[in-house]
């Protein structure tokens, strides 16, 4: 006994004596074990105590047994799978497959039996050895010794495909089971999967197609063709879905696209009588959204769509602009070039998913043609011109914005907007001073549309007119207050006082009017002048129009509409029987061109022979004898005999009209030179161009050479000069 | 002296020193050298020289014998008296080389301070020794620097007074005056395009930039760039070049 500090400590002695195991022990639990995986895998597992099993195992484990476990193991399995497979190998034809899938359920089955069992090995002995679980352990057996066995691994391949085939041609196959098979393959391990059948898959399928296609492509006409694409290609997808891997589903349509629709692109757009072009001229919007969403798959597919559209579009377009039948007349061509558009356009939306890249390629290929025929602005200005006039009467005002915008469309397209401004200007003129508008509104919309579109200097000129057509209502009010004490003496007075540089330039020489027209025209004038001192006016005798109350011989009365002109004509006929042409010309003083106008207006027109010509052939002959004729007769009591409405010019005007517009840009190429030196200082001459060009592109394109002769013009008058150096550099002179 | 550098003083204090020149001489000179002191010792000399040869009073005797009865100038037939004394043509480009030495304002006619001043430059003082300077006037016309001065100053000398541009028929006889020697293929062509496309009268833009095209441009138009901003009648040159095979373009 110690000392009372000590303490007294218990110590329980570990036994001494070791309890050996039985050296036999380890040989008995494994022939335990062995018989239980026997019976396992003979499907009468219910006789089996898993307690019994497991402790065996668990004790295996426990004295450092487990590698001889985890080898017998291996043994037992490898020994049974190679009955397995010698029972499935002796499958006949359909029943292979089923027996294979019925051996691998088994399996699975019997694996996760064993699994249980030797769960403590799983846990322990495993992952300190770094052999594969159970589970994965059997997987691999699997695979290698069924899966990978020289028959089988080639017979299952070849039924798969085959039995994928049967279905593409149309046979109904066990999906069911392919799931199975396909999954087991995936279980195993996707390198499985792909090596074992999907790469084989790919190839024979690729290889279908490419035969398929080429049937198909032989046989049918495009829209046919892309049925039956869309169709195996929708099969695919659902087969992938049914009983492949999902990671297929790409692979797959990759080769259906490649195959059918990559490879033919180029000869299925351009097949005679059914390619692309025959469905954009028949508007056949379902196999345009088919080709449209098949091509969309695969690399290049809507460029090829993109670049035949626009190829088609701009030779159609040429062909359009090109044609001189269709160009006689100018409003039926407008007409024809919106038709055009909006067919396009409703097959972009309805088709191509309203595609901004289609959209641009219209775009362009319009902008292309439209300016291949430099009279384009004018007749685009002259289907407004008769929209204006009589194609818009009654029409509500939505339509009439859309009609519109509709223009403004096309107007957008062309590169001369400068030249189309100068055209609706005289329309407009003309449409103005004969009160042939049909809306005030829509004139004042569509200019409201060309100032957005281009700016106020566009339009400031336009709105000038409209502004002298009020100011002067209220010029005649005033007049008529004024004249009251002569009411009633003298033809009735309409003046339209025109601001000289709103209005189109049209130098005219007054003809000799009638003097009672003289006289309230000196009046008007005396009235003018006295409120508005400091201006000029000068009577425009060809722009005129005049009511003329004719009394004809058989006593009936008719009133004649006719122009300034044609009054001053018939006025003389008052005092003469007859005239001759030369007689009447020297009298009116009119312009020779314009009276000969006049008179065959006047003489040579079906149900307006107000007058007669002697000899009566249409042309008018320095001797020619004219006289009244006091047989005319119309239904109405009011007609109209003058002068026709604004009409596409003759040759000489046209070019005359091309020279005024060219007069015009020189200033505004000069313009835009001094404004971009002044601010650049020193600038190349490429640059200048360059800087020039986009300044004008809204107006119009200007001419490189135009501008270089400009350059030169300005060098000239030392607003610039060359660099002393660098002869391609130009400097601003101060 | 206050405009000028440190390093430029020093120069002009050390040429005044050397040659006894005034301050004023002296910049002129180094400033005419580009500041290279043996160049302006050269041009100082030069000068000097030419001052000191001609006497004013012949020069005087000269003026009065060629100047005009009615005006203050040497007109067309005090030239031609000039030009027979000289035993040259009239037409001689010699005549040009004496117009510019004198910087004439008009052909045909020079004034008194053109006249003296020119023979002043020249250093001479009799009509002899104006005969002598002949192959040298001559010879400036191959010296390129020269050529080009010369060619700049005919286009002002040629033309009417008051007016901008040289009249066709006059710029044809000058270019195939000054070019004679130089043996351009295409001048015959230029002039036969002109009289046959052009027919008006010739700014001295292009005037100007017809030498820079002899001197850049190939005859056969090989370096011929169409975006090298030369006026539009060259550029209409080309094409009339191009057009009747007297050209390609590369």
């Amino acid at each position: 006994m110690s000392g009372p500090q000590r303490k007294n400590l218990f110590k329980i002695e570990p036994f001494k004596q070791r309890v050996e195991l039985d050296p036999n022990y380890s040989d008995k639990a494994w022939k335990i074990l062995e018989h239980a995986i026997h019976e396992i895998y003979s499907h009468n597992a219910s006789g089996l105590s898993f307690e019994e099993l497991y402790r065996n195992a668990y004790h295996m484990v426990l004295h450092k047994y487990g590698e001889k476990l985890y080898n017998g193991l291996v043994c037992s399995m490898t020994c049974h799978l190679r009955e397995i497979s010698k029972c499935i190998e002796a499958a006949y034809g359909v029943l292979f497959l089923e027996e294979l899938n019925r051996k691998w359920v088994d399996h699975n089955k019997a694996l996760q039996m064993i699994r249980d069992i030797l769960m403590y090995m799983d846990r322990t002995y495993v992952p300190t050895s770094q052999k594969k679980t159970v589970h994965d352990l059997g997987l691999k057996l699997w695979r290698d010794i069924i899966i990978h066995s020289r028959n089988i691994q080639i017979r299952l391949l070849d039924t798969l495909l085959d039995l994928i085939y049967k279905e593409r041609t149309g046979e109904v196959i066990n999906r069911g089971l392919m799931r199975n098979v396909t999954k087991m393959l995936s279980d195993l391990g996707i390198s499985v999967y792909q090596d074992d059948f999907e790469k084989t898959f790919l190839d024979a399928s690729s290889s279908f197609y490419c035969g398929e296609s080429q049937k198909f492509i032989e046989c049918c006409d495009c829209g046919q063709y892309l049925i039956k694409a869309e169709k195996r290609l929708t099969e695919e997808i659902e087969r992938v879905s049914h009983y492949l891997s999902s990671s297929s589903e790409e692979k797959i349509t990759n080769v259906v696209e490649k195959e059918m629709i990559a490879n033919h692109m180029q000869r299925l757009v351009h097949m005679d009588n059914s390619g692309l072009v025959n469905m954009l001229i028949h508007d056949k919007y379902d196999d345009l959204g088919r080709m449209y969403s098949l091509f969309r798959r695969v690399s290049g597919g809507l460029v090829t769509i993109r670049d035949v559209m626009t190829f088609h579009l701009r030779e159609t377009g040429k062909q359009l602009v090109m044609d001189s039948e269709k160009l006689r007349d100018p409003v039926e061509f407008v007409q024809r070039l919106l038709d055009e558009r909006d067919k396009h356009d409703t097959i972009i939306t309805q088709a191509f998913n309203n595609d901004k890249t289609f959209q641009n390629a219209l775009n362009s290929s319009f902008e292309y043609f439209i300016n291949l025929n430099n009279r384009s602005p004018e007749f685009i200005s002259l289907f407004v011109d008769d929209k204006l006039r009589k194609g818009l009467k009654g029409v509500n005002e939505e339509d009439v914005e859309m009609v519109l915008d509709k223009v403004m469309m096309l107007f957008r397209y062309l590169q001369e907007k400068d030249v189309f401004e100068k055209y609706h200007k005289q329309h407009l003129a003309k449409r103005l001073l004969a009160g042939k508008t049909v809306s005030d509104d829509a004139e004042r919309s569509l200019i409201l549309k060309l100032k957005t579109e281009c700016g106020y200097q566009f339009t400031s000129k336009l709105e000038g007119m409209f502004t002298d057509m009020k100011t002067s209502q209220d010029t005649m009010q005033g007049f008529y207050a004024s004249q009251i004490s002569d009411s009633g003496v003298g033809p009735t007075l309409v003046v339209h006082v025109l601001t000289t540089g709103s209005w189109p330039a049209q130098p005219s020489i007054p003809c000799n009017l009638p003097a009672e027209i003289l006289g309230v025209c000196e009046k008007f004038k005396a009235y003018y002048l006295g409120t508005h001192t400091g201006r000029r006016l000068s009577w425009q005798t060809n722009m005129g129009s005049a009511d003329l109350k004719a009394t004809f011989g058989k006593g009936q009365k008719h009133e004649l509409n006719v122009s300034t002109y044609q009054m001053c004509v018939l006025m003389l006929f008052n005092t003469s029987e007859q005239l001759t042409y030369t007689e009447i010309e020297q009298a009116t003083e009119i312009p020779p061109q314009d009276l000969k106008r006049c008179l065959q207006s006047l003489a040579c027109v079906k149900g307006k022979h107000v007058l007669h010509k002697n000899p009566m052939s249409k042309e008018i002959a320095e001797d020619d004898k004219f006289y009244f004729n006091d047989n005319f007769s119309s239904k109405f009591y009011k007609v109209k005999i003058g002068t026709v409405a604004a009409q596409k010019e003759s040759e000489p005007e046209k070019q005359e009209t091309r020279q005024k517009v060219e007069e015009d840009r020189k200033p505004q190429i000069e313009a835009a030179i001094v404004r971009i030196m002044k601010s650049r200082r020193v600038l190349e001459h490429n640059n200048i161009v360059l800087e020039v060009t986009k300044q004008l592109q809204s107006r119009f394109l200007p001419n490189p050479v135009v501008i270089k002769k400009r350059i030169e013009s300005l060098i000239e008058r030392e607003f610039l000069e060359r660099d002393k150096n660098d002869r391609k550099l130009y400097r601003y002179l101060a | 002296m206050h405009k000028i550098g440190r390093g430029h003083r020093e120069k002009v204090q050390q040429f005044m020193a050397i040659t006894g020149a005034t301050d004023k001489a002296a910049i002129q000179s180094l400033k005419a050298s580009d500041w290279h002191l043996e160049g302006a010792f050269d041009i100082y000399y030069t000068q000097l020289q030419i001052r000191a040869v001609t006497d004013s009073k012949l020069l005087e005797e000269l003026y009065r014998r060629y100047k005009d009865p009615y005006a203050e100038m040497i007109m067309a037939d005090g030239i031609t008296l000039l030009c027979s004394d000289l035993q040259v043509d009239p037409q001689d480009i010699v005549m040009l080389v004496l117009s510019w030495h004198m910087k004439a304002a008009t052909m045909c006619e020079f004034s008194r301070q053109e006249f003296i001043g020119g023979l002043q430059t020249l250093g001479v003082d009799s009509i002899d020794k104006l005969r002598e300077k002949i192959p040298l006037m001559r010879a400036e016309m191959k010296d390129d620097q020269k050529f080009g001065d010369i060619y700049y100053f005919s286009f002002g000398w040629a033309k009417e007074k008051g007016q901008k541009s040289l009249a066709l028929d006059t710029a044809i006889g000058m270019w195939q005056l000054l070019f004679a020697e130089k043996c351009w293929p295409l001048m015959d062509n230029w002039c036969q395009f002109l009289k046959v496309k052009h027919n008006k009268a010739i700014s001295r833009d292009t005037w100007c930039q017809l030498l820079e095209f002899f001197k850049m441009i190939d005859p056969t138009l090989s370096n011929y760039d169409a975006e090298g901003a030369w006026p539009y009648l060259i550029d209409e040159f080309v094409e009339y070049l191009v057009e009747n095979g007297l050209a390609h373009l590369p």
